[in-house]
């Protein structure tokens, strides 16, 4: 019956791009098909990072399939691209500017530089970009490992700052049996090659805030949060206050004290608090979760914007709590990481 | 990335830095100064000296370099502007051979691009006046203050917001009276500064040719007096020096990192927090009759000098290290003296031709002028930071290093296309064959 909807993909700084999207098609599909710098990566409803926000006309997610759109998120009006379908002429406004992705991901090779477990369940990769390949990236995005000797490709935020490029620098969970771990447990020598592929995610540090930033990071979600920190600290003008809640599940567990003492240093606006849910007391933790720790007092507020990476539960509660304690919907940028094995 | 060919190891690698954990600066000291040790070109987003006005008449055109960044500097109806001087076109000087058709731009002499003095913006192309790049584009301009016969001009990266640029007394030492409970100074009178009513400002600017890190360490450097046991207004005033100043206590020193306020550190000289050195045994040295100048050295972001009751009662000494590139820095010495009167203005000046000039700013400080440069070459590739062998009487340059680290509102990066950036061109070795040393004014061409 109907022939296409008129769809228009507004940017936030100001560029507006219309795509017309045949019905029972995506709006991704059509909109990279006439090049609009639409952020992705999964195009399976997972990753999140296609996200934008209907604000006007019809468009649904396609029924039946699971994506990590949460019910509360949908009905402010997100919506994943990927899954999304028009139902009339409608528009998206994107919260990033149309050079976030233009240009896509790369391909490149990268050597390891070094492998240090910094937690019996973390390790810190730190590779280098090989002679004539650059992958630019965000603070806050990701990029994709071919887990060498494999097929299998795992994803991980960048914990350096594009500053810091050649030289790119990962916080890697190890899991029992998990493909990467394993590689690096048993196989990983300084000076191996690893492909990767990027950047990806709409995770990504907005520019020119002012606004206190509150970061809540769990585990290696941590990782895009020290990116972010030293890009803040490199920003021309007025930097704004950062708290930042690191939790681990143990104080056995904890990593980057030293590093984050080094930037509590280097940046006088910023303040952590390292939580552990259970373990012996100790002078630099608190007993308890990250999300908690974040109190009334610290959104006062009302224009903070939010950074929250950690496991799915993590980011729920977090921006549960958050939301509740004030914060606008639309100024909680987040990422959530799932294990894989 | 081509499948045929293997990936290679990148060319340039960085370097590994070994550093013992028994200096006084071990690793995780250096860590916290880090910032400081990356900021060879200087630190960007501050306030910095830039000229007297005397050297900015009317309409005058000047060029400088500060951080690696050209300025040009005009005087308009009185008022000093400041923009980036490298032409958006092709990257020349416009102070080389100053162009200026009205009192509201100046122009490139090259192709004729020509800039709106407040704004930066290219407003017309002489030449080419329907060009479609006029409106869209233009240099970054420098907010300047200027006071008591100073020329300040705010040095900033071109992302760096105008609302977001901080008064000039944030880049200036400590004031008093106003800070006399804070640090008093029972051995002599407040001392002026800059911002007083009637400020007198007498000094000179110079070029030196080393690190900017390495002569602002000199100036607040206490086991440094060795050097100026024999400078004459010791000898003439009968200065007696001790050997040395050892600090005496763990509050030998107090950070100045008020919010809204300079950034920096001051020193509890000629106080029981350092203790002077009279005697080394070993040497069989010894210091009678000790018949000290009592003084008291502070320093502030970005890189700025106070000695209080220098070189005599009501007089201030103010140095800055203003960074032009990594090896060269403009060294500015300036004393202050508030005089309400003409008659005190000329006996300063007069004092100052006769005594504090050539004693002083010359005598006494060329000794720290060529103590800085003989430094230079063990840290001019950058491993000195790392081999240097610190002591206890250096609490005052790590204690700064770290405050600096901390503060700073930007680290300069590298310059790129400017002079000094590269440094075997051809043209600065025509001008060093013709015995033209690398300097902060630019050259003017001749024709």
């Amino acid at each position: 019956m109907s022939a296409a909807c008129l769809v228009s993909l507004r940017f936030a700084d100001g560029v507006e791009q219309r795509v017309d999207v045949a019905a029972g098609h995506g709006v991704l599909e059509a909109a990279l098909a006439a090049g609009a710098p639409v952020l992705n990566q999964c195009r399976s409803g997972s990753c999140g990072s296609c996200m934008a926000r209907l604000v006007g006309g019809d468009a649904r997610m396609r029924p039946g399939v699971a994506s990590s759109l949460l019910p509360s998120e949908q009905a402010q009006g997100q919506r994943l691209l990927c899954l999304t379908e028009a139902v009339s002429d409608c528009a998206f406004e994107f919260a990033y500017d149309s050079r976030a992705g233009a240009g896509g991901p790369a391909k490149a090779s990268a050597f390891i530089d070094t492998i240090e477990r910094i937690a019996p369940d973390a390790v810190r990769l730190k590779l280098e970009l090989a002679e004539g390949d650059w992958i630019d990236f965000r603070p806050g995005q990701f990029v994709e490992l071919t887990v060498p000797g494999t097929d299998a490709r795992r994803r991980y935020s960048m914990a350096s700052s594009p500053a810091a490029l050649p030289v790119i620098e990962l916080l890697v969970r190890l899991l029992p049996g998990g493909v990467m771990s394993d590689y690096l447990r048993d196989r990983a020598r300084v000076d191996d090659v690893i492909a990767l592929t990027g950047p990806y995610g709409g995770f990504f540090l907005r520019d020119k805030v002012k606004a206190p930033h509150i970061m809540i990071a769990g585990g290696t979600g941590l990782a895009p949060m020290m990116s972010m920190l030293d890009a803040i600290r490199a920003r021309p003008g007025a930097r704004p206050n950062v708290l930042l809640s690191f939790g681990c599940a143990t104080p056995e567990g904890l990593f980057n004290l030293d590093e984050l003492d080094l930037r509590s240093h280097w940046m006088p606006g910023l303040a952590t608090r390292i939580s552990v849910d259970s373990g012996a007391a100790g002078a630099a933790w608190r007993i308890g979760n990250p999300v908690a720790a974040i109190t009334a007092d610290d959104a006062r507020d009302p224009a903070s914007v939010a950074y929250l990476c950690g496991p799915p539960g993590m980011v729920r509660a977090a921006r549960e709590h958050l939301e509740g304690l004030g914060l606008d919907p639309a100024n909680i940028h987040a990422e959530q990481f799932v294990a894989s094995e | 990335m081509n499948e045929a060919v293997p990936p290679q190891r990148r060319k340039s690698r960085g370097r590994l830095n070994t550093i013992s954990g028994t200096r006084t600066n071990d690793q995780k000291t250096q860590s916290q100064y880090q910032p400081y040790k990356d900021a060879a070109w200087g630190f960007i987003n501050h306030w910095y000296p830039a000229l007297f006005s005397h050297e900015m008449p009317e309409d005058h055109v000047e060029g400088i370099q500060i951080c690696g960044i050209p300025i040009v500097l005009r005087r308009v109806d009185g008022r000093i502007h400041a923009l980036k001087d490298q032409c958006v076109h092709r990257g020349v000087r416009l102070s080389a051979k100053p162009m200026c058709f009205n009192k509201q731009t100046i122009s490139c002499w090259y192709h004729g691009f020509t800039y709106d003095l407040q704004t930066g913006g290219l407003t017309t192309i002489v030449g080419n006046p329907d060009d479609k790049l006029i409106g869209t584009t233009g240099i970054t301009t420098y907010p300047v203050q200027e006071i008591a016969g100073m020329i300040f001009v705010f040095v900033r990266e071109d992302a760096f917001p105008d609302e977001d640029v901080p008064p000039l007394a944030e880049d200036l030492p400590v004031r008093f009276p106003q800070n006399s409970e804070r640090f008093p100074h029972p051995l002599w009178p407040p001392g002026p500064g800059l911002l007083d009513e009637n400020a007198m400002v007498l000094g000179m600017h110079r070029t030196g040719d080393c690190n900017w890190r390495i002569a602002c360490e000199n100036g607040f450097d206490n086991a440094h007096i060795l050097v100026h046991q024999d400078n004459t207004i010791v000898q003439a005033m009968n200065w007696v020096l001790p050997l040395g100043i050892r600090p005496a206590s763990d509050d030998c020193i107090t950070l100045i990192e008020d919010e809204n306020g300079p950034k920096g550190l001051m020193q509890w000289l000629f106080t029981d927090r350092w203790e002077p050195v009279l005697e080394n045994k070993e040497l069989g040295a010894k210091v009678e009759g000790l018949n000290g100048r009592f003084y008291r050295t502070s320093v502030v972001l970005p890189g700025v000098l106070m000695v209080e009751n220098w070189p005599e009662e009501h007089i201030v000494q103010y140095e800055w290290y203003v960074p032009i590139t990594d090896d060269t820095y403009e060294y500015w010495e300036v004393l202050v003296k508030v005089c309400p009167t003409e008659e005190e203005r000329q006996k300063f000046k007069y004092r100052y031709e006769r005594v504090f000039k050539p004693l002083c700013l010359h005598g006494f400080n060329d000794c720290d002028l060529y103590a800085r440069e003989a430094m230079h070459e063990f840290y001019a590739d950058g491993t000195g930071w790392d081999d240097e062998q610190l002591v206890a009487t250096d609490v005052s340059p790590i204690t700064w290093r770290k405050v600096a680290s901390r503060y700073n509102r930007g680290i300069a990066p590298p310059g790129k296309g400017v002079d000094g950036a590269t440094k075997s061109s051809s043209i600065r070795l025509r001008r060093i064959a013709a015995g033209d040393a690398p300097g902060y004014l630019v050259k003017k061409i001749e024709d």
